[in-house]
Order: C-alpha cells, then structure tokens, then sequence
C-alpha cells in the first residue's frame, strides 16, 4: 500500500542523541533495527508535561513510529520496551562513546540490522560489567566489520600465513598486518603477534594487548573519522587523568 | 520592494533570540517601530545597561551586578552545603521550593560529549576551587536526570572524590501525589531499580 510506504509502526529503535529544535521540539537521532540511522522530530518534546520527556532516552530500548517522506521524518508514537538498567557513571560515558561512534561512522539510512543487535548486547554487557575495555574493543571490531571494513587478525596479508605470537607486525590500514622484519613501519602500527592473535579471540587478560589494541583501534578509527577528533575520547580521557 | 537597510539589519538583529524566526523578527521589528517607540527605547536601554554591568559571581559563577552576589553574601546561608546546577532557572527553581538553606555553583552549562562541550567549557576548574575553599564539607549535585546531566554529576563526582569532599545526589522517582497508574515507564523503571529500604 503506498500510503504506508512513508510510515513505520513500532519500528524498534534507540536513540543516539537529540538536541533542541525551535522552542518545543526535539531533533533525534535515532538507531532504528531495519532502517538504520534516522532524524526524526518529536514535536513538543520539550514541552514541561510532554509524556515523551521519560521516554526518549539514549541506551533504552524503545519502540518508535513515525511518518514523513523527507530527510527529517516526524515521530508520532514513542513506546518503552525496558529491561535494561540505565547506564550510571562511566558506563555511562562508554555509552556514549559508542553512540558517536555511531553517529559519525553510519551513514544515514544505511540499515544494519546486525549491528542494531550487537549495539543491544553491548549497552547490556556495559550496564552489568565492570571491565570496559574487553566490551569496547569487541564493539569497536564487529562495527568495522558491519561497515565493510573488517580488520585481518590472523593471517599475515604478504605471505598467508598464519601469525605467530612471538613476532613483530606492521599493521596497514585496509590490508592488514605483515612480519616486521627488517622493514620499517611508517605506514602502518607496529604491534606484537600475540596482541593480533588475543584481539581475534577475544582475550583481553594480557596488559600489551589492551595497550596496543587500543592504539590499533584508535589508529583505524582515526582513518575513518577523519579530521574530526571523537568528543567523547577526550572526556574519557580527562576522566582517567583526574 | 526591500526593506530599508536598518531595517534589515534589526530583523536580522532580533533573529539571535532562541526561537525567533525570520517571521517572529519581522513582526516585532515592525511592532517596535510602529507602535511603541518608547518600549523599544527601554530595550535599547536596558539591554544595554545588562550588557555592560552584569556578570559571573565570583563564587557561584550566577549572574550579578557585583563581584559576589547576594545570595553567596548571605549570613543566614549554611556555607557548609554546595548545590551545583546547571542553569540559574535551575537555581530559582531550588529556592522557590524552600528546602534547601545552602550555596550554589551555577555551571551555565552541561557536559554534552556528542556536542563537544566537555569539562573546559563549562568551568568545572572553578568548581573545584570553589569546592576546596575549606568550609564547603559537602556538594549536593542537582544537574538535571537526563543523560548528559547524569554524565555531569558523574564527572564531578570523580573530580571531588579525589579532593576527599562529600558529594551527593539529589534522589528521582516519582513525582510527590504520583500515581502509577499515570506515570510515564522510564520514570517506574528507575524507581523501582532505586528502590530503598524503609
């Protein structure tokens, strides 16, 4: 039916970050499960009684409908799903960090319905663990890998074969890593074997792995983000020195 | 037909005020200069007047005409209790509410990591002086229960730990003659994970 084609109902969704619009209005950003980033305004939002005022939270679950044919759609419904803790404190800001992550690196519209899922399984990893560091780098790999640009961690891209622990590798940006040697590596990060190897399954106990795996991160993110540094980095930061 | 350039240039003026669009501007340019002349004077005047004597108190960083406002003059003020809020509006609220006798720190602001307004911008170094002044023993932080202003409380809270003072939060749940059956779920949810012993 065509006059559907403009309108979703009960679409799940998140929302990444709102600001204001006009007086009373809300501009969302909004994480949707099947029709990816999306802006929607919510008329009235704003408002001192707006029933929407609890509901259009960022890391909560929620149920939007909404309608409009252009870039900024209108958002009508807003249902709370639940069930999952709030973020508090520097899960809180880890939280954010994934939603301008999101915000930068998405492209409007773009669906991706399994990154909406890992998004989910993230926010909860996040509201009832302790370690962080584990949760991010995870999130931070299966979102370059969603987005097309999934990173080679077990075999060395000149030779094929597979890595070694014990050696040294310079990672290259959209090749992957290749045995140091006697080559230097002003291309790309030099990082240990063992790092790349702990990163592909996942085992972030080793001290120089969570050191170089977030050198490597940040490294790759830099080259997709551009020249814009990530806010939310910063604040991290900061927090840590205090 | 185009408007006279001072004219323009008003509209244009007026349209720096939140919410004012090129329509809005327009009809209190034209309602200023048809109709109340004398009005529009006492704008110039008072706006003026504002520009040039108000400023940030030196100890609650609120607006005032002099180096420290009243309210951080007051004796009849505990000096012991610091409330942190992000807007004066914030402030007014607190002291129609009549249930707090401390001081303020007005931040003018909130951490928002998505917009880029981090610790800097909105002076929490000042804070942190104010803070450690001796006499405060405890921060009551009432930035407001969104996310950014949880972020706030919780940035602060790191910064004062640190120093050793005090901090608190002011509680939420649900509104005082609340009734379930009305309440919006975001609010339910966090009250019942809140929950306290009685």
């Amino acid at each position: 039916m065509i006059a559907n084609k403009y309108r979703q109902d009960t679409e799940p969704a998140f929302v990444l970050h709102a600001y204001p619009y006009l007086e009373t209005s809300l501009v969302v950003e909004t994480f949707t499960r099947n029709f990816g980033r999306i802006p929607m305004i919510a008329k009235g939002a704003k408002r001192p009684r707006s029933a929407l005022r609890g509901l259009l939270l960022a890391f909560q679950p929620l149920h939007l409908s909404w309608a409009g044919k252009s870039e900024l759609r209108t958002l009508h419904k807003v249902e709370w799903q639940g069930g999952q803790p709030s973020l508090q404190g520097m899960a809180l800001i880890c939280g954010f960090y994934l939603n301008e992550l999101l915000v930068r690196l998405l492209r409007r519209e773009d669906p991706h319905e399994q990154l909406f899922e890992y998004y989910q399984e993230t926010l909860i990893a996040l509201s009832s663990q302790q370690d962080y560091t584990p949760i991010l780098r995870h999130f931070e790999q299966r979102m370059l890998k969603e987005l097309g640009y999934a990173l080679t961690l077990s075999y060395d891209v000149t030779t094929n074969k597979p890595l070694n622990a014990q050696e040294k590798y310079c990672y290259e940006i959209e090749r992957g890593p290749k045995i140091l040697g006697a080559g230097d590596c002003s291309r790309g990060l030099q990082l240990s074997g063992r790092t790349l190897l702990d990163m592909e399954t996942g085992d972030y106990s080793d001290s120089i792995t969570r050191q170089q795996s977030k050198a490597l991160m940040r490294y790759i993110l830099n080259h997709y983000l551009g020249d814009q540094p990530l806010h939310t980095r910063q604040l991290l930061k900061d927090l840590q020195q205090l | 037909m185009r408007a006279p350039a001072s004219l323009e240039d008003l509209i244009e003026s007026l349209r720096c005020l939140p919410g004012v669009g090129p329509r809005s501007a327009q009809r209190m340019a034209y309602h200023l200069l048809q109709r109340d002349h004398i009005g529009a004077h006492q704008l110039v005047k008072a706006l003026d007047h504002a520009l040039e004597h108000i400023k940030h108190c030196e100890k609650c960083n609120n607006f005032t005409e002099k180096a420290i406002c009243e309210l951080c003059c007051s004796q009849r003020r505990n000096a012991e209790l610091l409330c942190v809020v992000e807007m004066p509006a914030d402030l007014l609220m607190m002291e129609q509410a009549n249930c707090y006798k401390g001081l303020y720190f007005v931040l003018m602001g909130k951490l928002s990591p998505l917009d880029g307004i981090g610790p800097k911008e909105i002076h929490l170094d000042r804070l942190l002086r104010r803070a450690k002044d001796g006499i405060v023993q405890e921060v009551v932080l009432a930035t407001n229960f969104t996310m950014e202003g949880e972020a706030t409380a919780h940035y602060i809270s790191e910064l004062l730990h640190t120093q050793e003072i005090k901090v608190t939060r002011i509680a939420r749940g649900l509104p005082v003659g609340g009734e379930l059956e009305h309440v919006d779920s975001g609010t339910l949810a966090q009250a019942v994970l809140e929950r306290r012993v009685i």
